[in-house]
């Protein structure tokens, strides 16, 4: 069907830019005449249109509140720093603590090492096993726990939130509950996918920080009768 | 608009303190998206955007308004996301290369094989599939809209290799996302 003749023009129909681009009707004509016979190039156009429609629909990731202040922080003590660490930049800035703490890291190694080697000597008799203190704690655990104290706070002191502000919360815990059923089923589905892990953990954490909004916003109207100010809608 | 961008860069050359802000607020949700998926990690994608932006801090003098201050933004990232990939080892060049070689592997359907709604995870699962190169033109392209021509200034390569680059990235994800 001499399909790879049109693979150039392929994209072009699928991105609409017969129209903007001024190109010349004429090897477009010749591309839907051939497209109108051709059962491989429409569901190639078909597939290509949903794949470019779908990934233009892809929802944005939200930058966590705290970047725009570690930034500032950031910006805020390289203005402190002498005039000649500024125009040396980030190079000298970051080696030097690097390599100093490094330094730091190789001297209580060896010193570690050192002080084991003696006890070894000393008492070679006394060998147990270290027991971990506690066993790691997986960070889902962290925010379920978080999550759960943060409610009890939250449905203590909901009667102090006016309805309008208590209805928006609620809506955008609902949608955030969403999420964290939908991350959880596809991290059910593939248990080692990062990006599910990911998307769980942020919702989890998107609802700590919504759950601590909620506690201020009560903490600080103090009653029902005052307004607890506006409370912004969640993006579905 | 160009002007719009050499006024804000001078505002911040010249300490104003919410001139940066600004700038920060107009271009970050993007950028954090974009990072993201280049990377696949919610966590790095913060640190990285902070370097990236301190960067822009530290260079904004540079910045003659050749480009929007948008797309020199965006070079600024994309650079950085591919220097931290290839720390990562995983090198952008042989995994776009081996994708050159990959081009008989384009189902031939009679009917369309990607079903008609394709839902965000297993699209943002198939692009983190991509290699690195083609994720790169394809986020850039189909997910934030740049032309050609823009991905071309933004990632210094011809806007032939774009094209090509988005053609082979959505024929990958077919095949990927394929029923």
């Amino acid at each position: 069907m001499n399909c790879e003749l049109y693979d150039d023009l392929l994209d072009d129909y699928v991105d609409g830019v017969r129209a903007s681009d001024q190109r010349s009707d004429e090897p477009f004509a010749a591309f839907e005449q051939h497209l109108a016979g051709c059962t491989r190039c429409q569901a190639l156009v078909a597939d290509l249109t949903r794949i470019r429609l779908a990934a233009s629909a892809l929802d944005e990731h939200i930058p966590p509140p705290r970047l725009w202040a570690r930034i500032a922080s950031s910006i805020d003590e390289q203005q402190r720093q002498p005039w000649w660490q500024r125009q040396l930049g980030g190079t000298f800035s970051a080696w030097v603590p690097a390599a100093v703490a490094a330094s730091i890291a190789l001297l209580l190694v060896a010193g570690g090492w050192n002080a084991w080697q003696q006890r070894r000597i000393e008492t070679p008799q006394q060998v147990a096993a270290p027991q971990p203190e506690t066993e790691s704690v997986p960070a889902e655990q962290h925010y379920e726990r978080a999550i759960a104290g943060l409610q009890r706070l939250a449905q203590a002191q909901n009667g102090a939130l006016d309805p309008e502000t208590r209805a928006v919360l609620t809506k955008n815990l609902a949608v955030i509950d969403r999420a964290i059923d939908e991350s959880r089923a596809a991290l059910d589905q593939e248990p080692a996918s990062a990006l599910a892990q990911e998307s769980l953990l942020e919702a989890l954490e998107t609802k700590v920080a919504l759950l601590q909004e909620t506690v201020a916003l009560a903490t600080d109207s103090g009653g029902p009768e005052e307004t607890a100010g506006p409370a912004r809608e969640l993006n579905q | 608009m160009r002007t719009a961008d050499l006024e804000l860069a001078a505002r911040c050359r010249a300490g104003d303190a919410g001139a940066f802000e600004e700038l920060y607020r107009q271009h970050a949700r993007r950028l954090f998206s974009l990072v993201v998926r280049m990377i696949g990690s919610v966590d790095d994608a913060e640190d990285l955007l902070q370097e990236v932006f301190l960067q822009a801090y530290r260079k904004l003098s540079g910045f003659r308004g050749d480009s929007a201050l948008g797309t020199w933004l965006y070079r600024l990232t994309m650079n950085h996301c591919l220097d931290h990939l290839r720390a990562r080892q995983v090198r952008m060049n042989r995994a776009t290369e081996s994708l050159d070689e990959e081009g008989a592997e384009e189902p031939v359907a009679p009917a369309p094989v990607v079903p008609a709604a394709v839902s965000r995870l297993d699209l943002e699962r198939a692009i983190n599939m991509l290699p690195d190169g083609a994720k790169a033109v394809f986020l850039l392209h189909d997910v934030e809209g740049f032309e050609h021509r823009e991905i071309a200034q933004i990632l210094g390569i011809s806007e032939g290799t774009s094209k090509s680059q988005v053609h082979k990235a959505r024929l990958k994800l077919r095949m990927i996302l394929r029923r």
